[in-house]
C-alpha cells in the first residue's frame, strides 16, 4: 500500500524533467559537439550490429560444417592431383590452373593452398601462384572459410545488392564462375610470361659466360 | 564343461566389444571433428573476422556521418558507374609499382568493397555494374604475398626472381580483362529495367 502514492508522487516529477530549456552559449555548443562526436560512433556501432547480427550467425555454422568436412575428408588426398598437374601437355592446363587452384584454395584455404605449388615443376609455380591466389576472392561468395579473414571484398559489395531488396545468390554464382575463367586464362597468361623471362634469363646468362 | 561355456560366452562378448568400441571410436571421432571444427569456426572470427567488422564499422560510421560519404559519392560515381571507369580503377590497381603496396591483407580492396556497397544501396550506381566492379577493385589480389606464396611452394630463388616480375605484368593484362568478362557475364544481373 505505501507504494502507490510513492509512485503518484513520482509521476509529475517525470513529466517536468523534459521542460528544461537546452543548453545555450559556450556549453550549448560544446554539448553540440560532443553530441556529433558520438553519434559518428553511435552510427559505426548500429553498422557494427548489423554486420555482427547479419552475417556472424549463418557464417559460423557455415564455416564449422565446411571445417568439419576438410577435416572428415583430408586435405592431403588433393596431394595425388598437385601429381597429375605437373604433367606438360595441352590437356594438363585446365587441371593445373583450374581443377588444382579451385580445390586446393577450398580445401587447404588462403594462405596454406599456396604450399600445393611444390608439386608443380619450377616454371609452372608463379602461374599457379597467380592462379590460386586470384581465386581466394570469388571463392568467398559462396565459400566464406576459404578466406574468412578477407570477405568484405565480396561482402562489401554484396550489402548494397541486400539493401536495395536484391537477392545475392545470383552474384555469388557469377563471381565464382566469372572467377573460375579469369585464373583460367591468368594462369595460362603468366606461365607464357615467365618461360619467356627465364628463356631470355638463360640466353643472357650464356652471353655473359 | 563350464570353462568352454565361459570361453565361449567371452568370445561373443568380445565381438560385442569390437562392435561397440568401434561404434564408439568413430562416433567420438565425428563428435571431435565437429568440436574441433567449431573451436577452428570460433577461432577465426574472433581473430579474423570480428575485428575486421569493427574497423570496416568505424569506419563507415565516420564517412556517412561526417558527409565525406557524398563527397566520396561524386568522386566514385562516374568511376565506378561505366565500364571505361572500371577499366581505369583496373588498370590503376594493376600497375606493377603500386600493386604490391595495394595488396595487403586485401584492406584496400575492401575498404573500397564496401564503400561502392554502400553507392550500390543508395542507387547512386546500378546494380548490375556490382559483378564488374568487384574485378575492377581486385586485379592486385595477392601482389604483396607473390615471394612468400612462391616459397611456400617451395619454389628456388631463381624462380621467385623471375615469377614476381611474370604475374605483376600479367596482372597489367588480365586486370582489365577480367573486368570485360565480368561486364558480359553480368548481363541479365539485377536488370529489372527490362
Amino acid at each position: 500500500m505505501p507504494f502507490t502514492p510513492m509512485a503518484l508522487a513520482g509521476l509529475p516529477l517525470a513529466a517536468d524533467t523534459p521542460t528544461v530549456d537546452p543548453p545555450t552559449g559556450v556549453f550549448g555548443a560544446l554539448a553540440d559537439a560532443a553530441s556529433w562526436f558520438i553519434g559518428l560512433f553511435q552510427a559505426g556501432g548500429e553498422t557494427f550490429m548489423g554486420l555482427v547480427t547479419g552475417i556472424i550467425p549463418t557464417l559460423i555454422v557455415l564455416l564449422t560444417f565446411v571445417n568439419a568436412l576438410i577435416r572428415m575428408i583430408g586435405p592431403e588426398r588433393i596431394d595425388k592431383l598437385g601429381e597429375v598437374a605437373a604433367r606438360p601437355g595441352l590437356q594438363y592446363y585446365p587441371v593445373r590452373y583450374l581443377l588444382l587452384p579451385v580445390l586446393s584454395v577450398f580445401f587447404l584455404t588462403n594462405p596454406m593452398a599456396y604450399t600445393m605449388g611444390r608439386f608443380l615443376p619450377e616454371k609452372y609455380k608463379p602461374a599457379f601462384y597467380d592462379s590460386a591466389v586470384s581465386f581466394v576472392h570469388p571463392i568467398t561468395g559462396i565459400f566464406p572459410h576459404a578466406n574468412a579473414g578477407e570477405l568484405f571484398v565480396y561482402l562489401g559489395i554484396a550489402a548494397g545488392i541486400t539493401t536495395l531488396g536484391l537477392n545475392t545468390s545470383d552474384l555469388a554464382v557469377r563471381y565464382l564462375i566469372v572467377g573460375l575463367v579469369v585464373i583460367f586464362i591468368r594462369g595460362v597468361l603468366t606461365e607464357i610470361i615467365t618461360t619467356r623471362m627465364l628463356a631470355r634469363r638463360t640466353t643472357n646468362e650464356e652471353v655473359a659466360a | 564343461m563350464s570353462t568352454t561355456t565361459e570361453t565361449k560366452s567371452g568370445g561373443g562378448m568380445d565381438g560385442l566389444n569390437k562392435v561397440l568400441v568401434k561404434i564408439g571410436t568413430t562416433v567420438g571421432g565425428v563428435v571431435g571433428t565437429l568440436y574441433q571444427a567449431g573451436r577452428d569456426t570460433i577461432d577465426t572470427v574472433i581473430r579474423n573476422i570480428l575485428p575486421f567488422m569493427a574497423f570496416i564499422a568505424v569506419l563507415i560510421g565516420i564517412i556517412t556521418k561526417t558527409g565525406l560519404g557524398d563527397w566520396l559519392a561524386h568522386v566514385i560515381e562516374p568511376l565506378a558507374g561505366s565500364l571505361v571507369g572500371l577499366l581505369a580503377i583496373s588498370i590503376f590497381c594493376a600497375l606493377p609499382v603500386l600493386s604490391p603496396v595495394l595488396g595487403p591483407g586485401a584492406v584496400i580492396a575492401q575498404v573500397v568493397g564496401v564503400l561502392l556497397g554502400t553507392r550500390i544501396g543508395e542507387g547512386d550506381i546500378a546494380p548490375q555494374y556490382a559483378l564488374p566492379a568487384l574485378f575492377a577493385i581486385d586485379p592486385q589480389v595477392g601482389c604483396d604475398f607473390i615471394p612468400v606464396g612462391l616459397a611456400l611452394g617451395e619454389a628456388e630463388p631463381e624462380t621467385v626472381e623471375v615469377g614476381v616480375p611474370a604475374v605483376l605484368i600479367s596482372r597489367l593484362i588480365t586486370g582489365p580483362l577480367s573486368v570485360v568478362i565480368a561486364y558480359f557475364a553480368s548481363f541479365g544481373l539485377y536488370s529489372s529495367s527490362n
